[in-house]
């Protein structure tokens, strides 16, 4: 008996992309298709799609296991706790018009990790079973407390492999916290959200502001090479920036990697930025042309790669099972057991999202707090749900081996997390985000393999990212 | 080259198996041997059938290495070189296939040393790596398997890594081979082509091709290691895009997949002409096979390719392949600042054809 595990697509050149449970996949016309459910393809074919994956005899030992192989490694498994998300202080010294993750002004009190709390984290990192642990330092602006931050990486002494990541404004540059980015397992992310008048216009507000922050990243990459500092933009799709002017931006300061994001509805976003909720085809347009002009960039200057980050993260899933580790793009994507988020108050959120959308008084999504633990019922009920494997659309999506599930944003967005699956943000997006991979994977255009092969990290271009048949 | 067999006469009237040391060791167990006199002549040594003597090497070189000493036939073989990270035990001479380049034909005959090896495995330094070759080791499956549980249940820090044409997993060995510390064994199969007219003609028997993929099935459910061996001929260079294919899709549980360049020894070395393919012609075949298993996820790696013969782009995939002791280099390769990390030659390599594809790097 034949079996043929495969789910359809139709491409916008008219043929159908098809791919099996465990992520294979190629390309056929329609014509060919029904050929090959009426069993009567040529020998040939056969042999080829069955030594793929999509047809599976039963008389084939290999091809079962190697299926059955295939759909678990497309599976995520989440380790134990080593990855921290800490807030040690919600106090910001600056106030963006989309802030996301909330903040309170740089002169109120109570906003801080209190002595106990600070206590409690450390008690939680001692007690880590793992070898290798990862922090990053989120707020507010973490940088106003360097006291907690050097008391943090202090108690990470023990683990083989510790590395910190500072997200800052920029802001404040002083002898005290350029000690801390001193350290060489200290990384920064900072936010860069293109020319200084859109990153004026968007953060900084005056143009003093927005001329020191720009020279503090000067100071920051001169100081220490592009490879130490990481930069994200927000863009707001309602008046995204030009194109190259936005690579530009980040190309000026030797940052080769773009996470383009658009703003998040989260936080007070929600309030400033009420189209936030959905985007649209405009913003959707906007982001297959920014990852096209990267293409072009990067073949009329060989010398140099660019990358949108998300876009090298979905691809990877698609090509390299198991490599990437992203953890917003995952299936199953279990909440709070691999990282956790630890706010200034010691309650612990699965993710910086769902931080936000208590904050902003939406839902409490919090599992627990520093002191007691957070092994609850919360976090137990949260991750019955967190995976695409049984939804009736996933099931028969032709991206569910690749695609993730995202409880907080369908909560944050919906209210609820049984909308039909097609009818979310969530899902609107990753369709264009794989149809554009599927859309370039299958292009024989050179300029657009170059680019895949680089963002792949192979060595030479590759000829053939998917099989066409008739 | 580094000898591996040395002349030697000793007391004893049976094989065993002992451990060569210049200085006594504080504490000897019954399978020590203790330097006593070095001269011109040879070494002589107590050890634990009486006085042993061995010829064509210093007691420096030999410290601390495990040997198996054969009275009747007069010698000595090194089987665990003290300090070498190239350590393979012989199991047996025979094997179940024909490859056309086979490295080291065949023979009828099989003399069981098992007890032996097992041995010098426990004498070992701690964590070190040992290969098991043949002849077909699985042939004698049921007494390997007992070895491997035996050495790895009483050193758990030591690590096997067993060359196998993988005709003799069935259903049965599932079970066992998913015990944990079948974790410390990684088994290096050899598969040729995508085509199985094109393996069973290379291998020399028909049937070999879906034999293999029935292992391979069952080694999958086991969760076991395995390392994919396809060595580069004449006649599979252009099956390397379909076999590259195959491998990312169907052969995804692999630790790594080695291609490799032919040794000019054994039946390659009467059919080298026939055989051999200067990768130089037609390397966008193996790059583009490694590309694609790359783009796929899985680690590929080149063996015996120095790495003056690879594109640069590739290099990083040109390991350093061949064992210590039957590697060599060419005279042009002293300018070379690739030298430590690159294959070299196989000491058996023709001169000639060493020193037309060395060019320094």
């Amino acid at each position: 008996m034949t079996f043929l595990p495969l789910r359809l697509r139709p491409m916008k050149d008219g043929n159908v992309l098809c791919v099996n449970d465990t992520g294979q996949h190629f390309t056929a016309s329609e014509d060919y298709i029904g050929r090959l459910a009426a069993g009567v393809v040529a020998n040939a074919d056969a042999r080829r799609l069955r030594d793929a994956g999509h047809i599976l005899e039963t008389d084939d030992p290999l091809g079962w296991a190697a299926h059955a192989r295939g759909v678990a490694e497309r599976l995520s498994r989440a380790g134990s706790l080593d990855y921290l998300i800490l807030v040690p202080t919600l106090r910001c010294n600056l106030a963006c018009s989309y802030c996301q993750v909330s903040r309170v002004g740089v002169k109120r009190e109570g906003f801080d990790w209190s002595e106990t709390t600070l206590a409690a984290v450390i008690r939680t990192i001692d007690a880590l079973p793992t070898n290798r642990i990862k922090i990053e330092f989120q707020g507010g602006e973490p940088t106003l407390r360097p006291d907690l931050i050097r008391a943090v990486i202090a108690a990470c002494e023990r683990f083989e492999e510790h590395e910190f990541v500072i997200c800052t404004n920029l802001n404040e540059l002083n002898p005290e916290i350029l000690k801390i980015f001193d350290r060489p397992d200290v990384f920064i992310s900072t936010s860069l959200d293109g020319d200084a008048s859109t990153h004026g216009h968007n953060r900084t507000g005056d143009k003093g502001a927005t001329a020191h922050f720009f020279m503090n990243l000067r100071t920051i990459t001169s100081r220490y090479g592009p490879r130490k500092v990481s930069a994200l933009p927000t863009v707001d799709p309602s008046s995204p920036p030009d194109v190259d002017s936005l690579i530009e931006a980040y190309a000026s300061h030797g940052f080769d990697s773009i996470f383009l994001r658009p703003i998040n509805f989260q936080g007070f976003a929600r309030k400033r930025h009420k189209g936030s909720r959905e985007q649209d085809d405009a913003w959707r347009a906007y982001y297959g042309g920014f990852v096209r002009r990267i293409i072009e960039r990067n073949w009329q200057d060989r010398g140099r790669v660019i990358e949108e980050t998300y876009f090298s993260i979905a691809l990877r899933r698609v090509f390299q099972p198991g490599r990437e580790r992203h953890v917003d793009l995952r299936n199953p994507n279990p909440l709070g057991v691999d990282y956790i988020v630890v706010d200034y108050d010691g309650t612990v959120y699965p993710t910086d999202e769902a931080r936000m959308l208590a904050r902003s008084g939406v839902i409490d999504l919090a599992i627990g707090t520093i002191f007691d633990g957070w092994d609850t019922e919360a976090r137990a009920l949260l991750n019955q749900h967190s995976t695409n494997l049984l939804d009736p659309a996933c099931s028969r999506c032709a991206f569910q081996p690749f695609c993730g599930r995202d409880l907080v944003d369908d909560i944050a967005r919906y209210g609820r997390i049984d909308m039909p699956r097609t009818e979310t943000e969530f899902c609107r997006r990753h369709l264009h985000l794989f149809d554009l991979v599927f859309e370039l994977a299958y292009s024989d255009d050179p300029a657009v393999r170059y680019s895949l092969s680089r963002w792949l990290r192979l060595a030479g271009n590759e000829a053939e990212f998917g099989e066409i048949f008739g | 080259m580094i000898p591996l067999t040395l002349p030697s006469t000793s007391d004893a009237e049976e094989p065993f198996v002992t451990r060569l040391w210049r200085k006594p060791q504080g504490t000897h167990g019954p399978f020590e041997s203790v330097l006593v006199d070095e001269d011109t002549e040879g070494l002589a040594y107590s050890g634990p059938a009486g006085l042993l003597s061995i010829d064509g090497a210093s007691a420096d070189s030999l410290d601390g290495d495990i040997v198996l000493v054969q009275p009747r036939r007069q010698r000595a073989e090194r089987l665990i070189r003290a300090g070498s990270r190239h350590n393979t035990l012989l199991v047996t001479e025979r094997c179940d296939q024909l490859c056309v380049m086979c490295s080291q034909p065949p023979k009828k005959t099989h003399h069981d040393r098992f007890d032996l090896l097992e041995q010098s495995c426990l004498l070992a330094d701690p964590g070190v790596l040992i290969g098991i070759s043949g002849g077909e080791p699985t042939l004698y499956k049921e007494r390997l398997l007992v070895m491997l549980e035996r050495v790895l249940s009483a050193r758990p820090d030591l690590q096997f890594h067993i060359l196998s044409n993988a005709q003799h997993f069935d259903a049965f060995d599932v079970d066992r081979l998913r015990a944990p510390l079948y974790r410390k064994v990684s088994w290096g199969i050899p598969l040729y082509a995508a085509e199985p007219e094109l393996h069973d003609e290379i291998v020399g028997k028909t049937g070999a091709f879906g034999r293999l993929e029935e292992s391979f099935a069952h080694l999958i459910n086991a969760g076991a290691r395995v390392e994919l061996r396809t060595v580069l001929l004449r006649n599979n260079l252009t099956a390397l895009p379909r076999l590259g294919r195959y491998v990312s899709a169907r052969l995804r549980f692999i630790e790594a997949w080695s291609i490799m360049q032919l040794e000019h020894i054994g039946f390659a070395k009467g059919r080298w002409s026939e055989l051999y393919v200067d990768h130089r012609e037609r390397f966008e075949l193996v790059g583009g096979a490694i590309d694609h298993a790359t783009m796929r996820g899985l680690r590929a790696q080149l063996f015996n390719f120095p790495r003056c013969s690879v594109p640069p782009a590739y290099r990083r995939f040109a390991i350093a392949s061949i064992s210590d002791w039957k590697r060599k280099y060419a005279p042009a390769c002293d300018r070379c600042t690739e030298k430590s990390t690159c294959s070299g030659f196989f000491e058996w390599h023709p001169d000639e054809e060493a020193g037309r594809i060395a060019e320094p790097i």
